[in-house]
């Protein structure tokens, strides 16, 4: 004992000297919209380093005298920091970090059911980062999709590359995932876009084709996949206010109320967690007066996220979210005569008279857990379960309309790396879908207020290979679904996919593939019946599932340090598209349509010379054409425009960020209801502006800045101008 | 040292960037690509003005017997101009004196367009019938004399109706009005392609 104390005494001594002789220097590293960095802090002349925690903030202990500090993050331009620093001395220092003029490739999880570089997916995917979510003061997941190149939303309704059109939210030939669980309503096969609070998304993956041979049905045109946020470790809270206001009517003959409309919403978030367990909780709520006549909503929303991670080989995730909406019902504009048209062919902010006091209330929710095990560096596996339900009752003045539908999912999928960097992808998934309601029910008589059940089953197999050859990767894959409709069973549908992906040191990565979609009819397009706008809508249970073989080849490639492009030529075959269909003065859901969707699409991103700027620009051509069949002529597709342009630029100097979107979507050549209607091309222009101080950001976004009058579908008024403000502060 | 010092900074700290070249250069090519993103910015905003895209558009009263529609109206009214009409036919005249027969009688002015290129919306109130041509008059400031021998210097035809079916020269487009309105009655009325009476009953003088 009396040996040690002398040496316990003087390395007390060198410690008391040593604190003296150094200096401590903390802070913050943010990106250059806020967002916090995991970014490594550290001493350029000396020892010393440090990495930010998840909410970017660090700490450096450092010699005393002139040191340079080097703060730099993978992706982004590091930045050298001199100090000058007495002994004792404690600094702080908030770091931002500007983009690598050459982005990181971006990780793909879509694609492949499995994480893969970007350059070697074999489909076209267009990615929306939380940082562009960020950028754009909105308030749901489709708003922030919106701009994707290659897509387009109708009225709610996402197409990708021409592919849904419009059949008013009724069976999506887009397939939505949440972190990978489908999320398509169980009984009629819409999405919905409020269901994930938009503060919960880290990013947005949009896979461009079908995509059938890995999701099966409604992955005809594309997959969503809505990824949310990981949770960091320790606790963190977000609380973000919304506020908004429309533009009134631009001529005083338009005009429908006495007050300016405005929308206002709050929401927060907090976090917990540690290496082992971790758990998240998101609540708010918003109320929109509306644009138009009769579109006041009401939006309350909470969702809730729970990882364990028992060993660093697996992790058990769950997840819930809800979302409620009590919504006026707008339905179509007025035409003369159906309301106080004051003269006018048609007034559209103000409703026609017969949908007054229309209203809905809408629930839904999604529950999902998912099991991940990596059980050797060649064998990895997931398993999870998921159930959606919506409630939906649209109260009218002459019979309201409800449904209760659930889906419950399972799947289980393994990976296997073997060696010669072969992987394969092999799984199982299965779904069962039931819908009690007064309006799905099958019923041949449409006035019949009868309620009834209806259940659909969905059982699959699939299996996906990838195998390197030399530079080639090559991939081949199938899938089979088995549906089986109230116990009956219906169809087998078989969806293949090849695809190659080669890449060049002069011309960039080149990719081509082709595959097979499917969409299997909702229960609602099977068993509708119902009377709408006086004409009855009859059921027809006997629908085939509808099909459609698509190709593409690719190219991605810089054409420069500042340049990026990619481009696709695609081309689909679409069989036995399901259609609304007016005969003998009724309406049916028939499979009439043979079509053929050709197109390109392009996407270019450049980083001018300009410190702090960054340009997008995407072109999607797209010639849609219902080919000819029965007595109908070949036409155009319906609500497919022919060229749709996007034109994005932002500039970030400092805390302060400005930027806009412009989109371009040619006027539509044909419409299937209302065709001889005045429509127009539409020309929106959308502004944002932000500022961060410390931990509060403020964004502004002025949408339809020109406040331009279009319609997207017959009688339904696209939104007008709308200056929304969002304060958020981050802990 | 590797870099330079953009600026002191308070408390005797330095911001260094690591080593590149000298700011003016890059301040140049700021400058140069700045003006093009401007430019192109500004190109957008000039192209697609405020408060575009559908606009309101007028409709044929309820209970109104007659004819509507809207006139596109092309090229600049001249600073002669006393009135502008649309009238109809029930059959295109045969002669000059013929064209006493128009209706309605006597015949609406339409409200004069703006300076430049925009549309009118017309109602026309006429009898149920059949109507062969409809057109619009433009007269010009002066007083017609009784045995209407000023008519073709006063009056010139600026444009008339024609349906998808109408293979004449002169134009004729089928309207019928049965007791009640009769929409979509659209025309071009060109003010820098107006004709003369004589056009169709030559010769002219």
């Amino acid at each position: 004992m009396r040996s040690l104390l002398p040496g316990a005494l003087a390395m007390l001594l060198v410690r008391a000297v040593s604190a003296q002789e150094t200096a401590v220097v903390y802070g913050s590293v943010r990106d250059s919209s806020g967002q916090p960095l995991r970014a490594t802090v550290r001493v350029v002349n000396g020892d010393g380093a440090s990495m930010a925690d998840a909410q970017g903030r660090y700490q450096l202990r450092v010699p005393a005298g002139l040191v340079i500090v080097r703060v730099g993050l993978l992706g982004f331009q590091s930045l050298d920091d001199t100090l000058a620093l007495a002994a004792g001395d404690s600094l702080a220092r908030d770091y931002r970090l500007g983009p690598a003029v050459v982005p990181l490739q971006p990780i793909i999880v879509t694609a492949a059911k499995r994480s893969q570089l970007l350059s070697q997916v074999v489909a076209s995917v267009a990615l929306v980062t939380d940082t562009a979510v960020a950028r754009r003061a909105v308030t749901t997941v489709d708003e922030a999709v919106d701009k994707a190149p290659g897509v387009q939303f109708l009225n709610g309704q996402v197409n990708i590359r021409g592919s849904s059109g419009y059949v008013q939210g009724l069976g999506s030939r887009v397939l939505m995932l949440v972190d990978g669980v489908p999320a398509n309503q169980g009984d009629r096969g819409g999405i919905n876009w409020d269901l994930v609070p938009l503060e919960d998304v880290a990013r947005v993956e949009v896979v461009k084709g079908a995509g059938s041979a890995l999701y099966g049905s409604a992955a005809l045109g594309g997959v969503v996949n809505v990824i949310t946020r990981d949770i960091p470790t320790g606790f963190h809270a977000r609380g973000r206010v919304v506020g908004g206001w429309f533009a009134d009517p631009p001529h005083d003959i338009w005009k429908f109320r006495d007050y300016r409309g405005a929308q206002e919403g709050l929401d927060v978030t907090t976090s917990y967690g540690t290496d082992v367990a971790r758990a998240s909780f998101t609540a708010g709520g918003w109320h929109s007066d509306g644009y138009r006549e009769q579109d006041r909503r009401n939006h309350w929303q909470t969702a809730g996220k729970a990882q364990w991670v028992p060993s660093p080989e697996t992790h058990v995730t769950a997840s819930g979210s809800w979302a409620s909406d009590q919504y006026e019902t707008p339905l179509i504009w007025c035409i003369q005569g159906s309301c106080d048209d004051r003269g006018q062919a048609f007034q559209p902010f103000m409703i026609d008279a017969s949908g007054r006091g229309a209203f809905t209330r809408s629930d839904k929710g999604l529950l999902a857990a998912t099991v991940e095990h990596r059980a050797s560096e060649r064998f990895a596996w997931q398993a999870r379960g998921s159930w959606g339900r919506t409630d939906f009752t649209d109260f009218q003045r002459t019979r309201d309309d409800w449904g209760a539908a659930n889906r419950y999912g399972v799947e289980f999928r393994g990976e296997v790396h073997t060696p010669g960097d072969r992987i394969l992808t092999v799984g199982a998934e299965g779904s069962f879908s039931d819908v009690r309601t007064n309006i799905f029910t099958g019923d041949p008589n449409p006035t019949s207020n009868a309620v009834r059940t209806h259940d659909q089953r969905e059982f699959a197999a699939y299996a996906e290979g990838e195998r390197q050859r030399g530079r080639v990767r090559l991939v081949a894959g199938a899938r089979i679904d088995h549906i089986d409709v109230d116990g009956a069973g219906l169809a087998t549908v078989l969806s293949p996919r090849l695809g190659v992906v080669l890449p060049t040191a002069r011309t960039g990565v080149w990719r081509a593939s082709a595959g097979r979609g499917f969409r299997a009819p909702s229960l609602a397009e099977r068993f509708v019946s119902t009377v709408v706008q006086g004409i009855p809508v009859v059921p027809n249970p006997n629908l085939d599932p509808e099909t459609a073989w698509s190709f593409e080849l690719g190219n991605g490639a810089s054409l420069s340090s500042a340049v990026r492009t990619d481009a696709a030529l695609f081309w689909t075959e679409a069989y036995d598209l399901i259609e609304p269909t007016l005969d003998s003065g009724r309406i049916q859901f028939r499979n009439v349509t043979r079509a053929r969707l050709v197109g390109l699409d392009l996407a270019v991103t450049a980083t001018p010379p300009v410190a702090g700027l960054t340009t997008t620009l995407s072109y999607t051509f797209l010639h849609a054409r219902e080919l000819a069949h029965d007595t109908v002529p070949e036409r155009p597709l319906a609500f497919r425009p022919r060229h749709l342009l996007t034109l994005s630029a932002d500039y970030q100097r400092g805390a302060i960020g400005v930027g806009g979107d412009f989109r371009y979507t040619s006027r539509l050549d044909r419409v299937e209801i209302y065709e001889p209607d005045p429509r127009v091309a539409e020309r929106v222009l959308d502004l944002r502006a932000s500022a961060v101080w410390g931990a509060w950001t403020l964004r502004a976004q002025l949408a339809n800045a020109l406040n331009y009058i279009y319609s997207q579908v017959p009688r339904t008024l696209a939104p007008v101008r709308m200056l929304t403000a969002t304060l958020a502060w981050t802990y | 040292m590797a870099g330079c010092t953009i600026f002191p900074a308070e408390t005797a700290v330095k911001l260094t960037l690591r080593r590149r070249a000298a700011m003016i250069a890059p301040m140049r090519s700021r400058v140069a690509c700045a003006a093009p993103v401007a430019a192109v910015v500004a190109g957008f905003v000039a192209m697609v003005a405020c408060n575009e895209g559908l606009q309101p558009t007028p409709a044929c009263p309820s209970g109104f017997v007659g004819i509507c529609g809207t006139a596109t109206v092309r090229g600049t009214l001249p600073d002669s101009t006393q009135g502008l009409f649309i009238v109809a036919y029930t059959t295109f005249p045969e002669s000059i004196k013929a064209l006493l027969t128009f209706q309605p009688l006597p015949p609406p002015a339409v409200l004069l367009p703006p300076p430049g290129d925009s549309t009118l919306f017309y109602t026309v109130p006429l009898p149920s019938g059949r109507y062969e041509w409809v057109l619009a008059v433009w007269q010009k400031k002066g007083t017609l004399k009784p045995d209407f021998s000023n008519a073709d210097s006063l009056f010139r035809e600026a444009g008339f109706y024609r349906d998808a079916g109408d293979t004449t020269s002169h134009g004729s487009g089928i309207v019928v009005v049965n007791g009640s309105a009769t929409d979509s009655i659209d025309f071009v009325i060109d003010f820098g392609h107006m004709h003369r009476i004589c056009t169709y009953f030559p010769p002219c003088p």
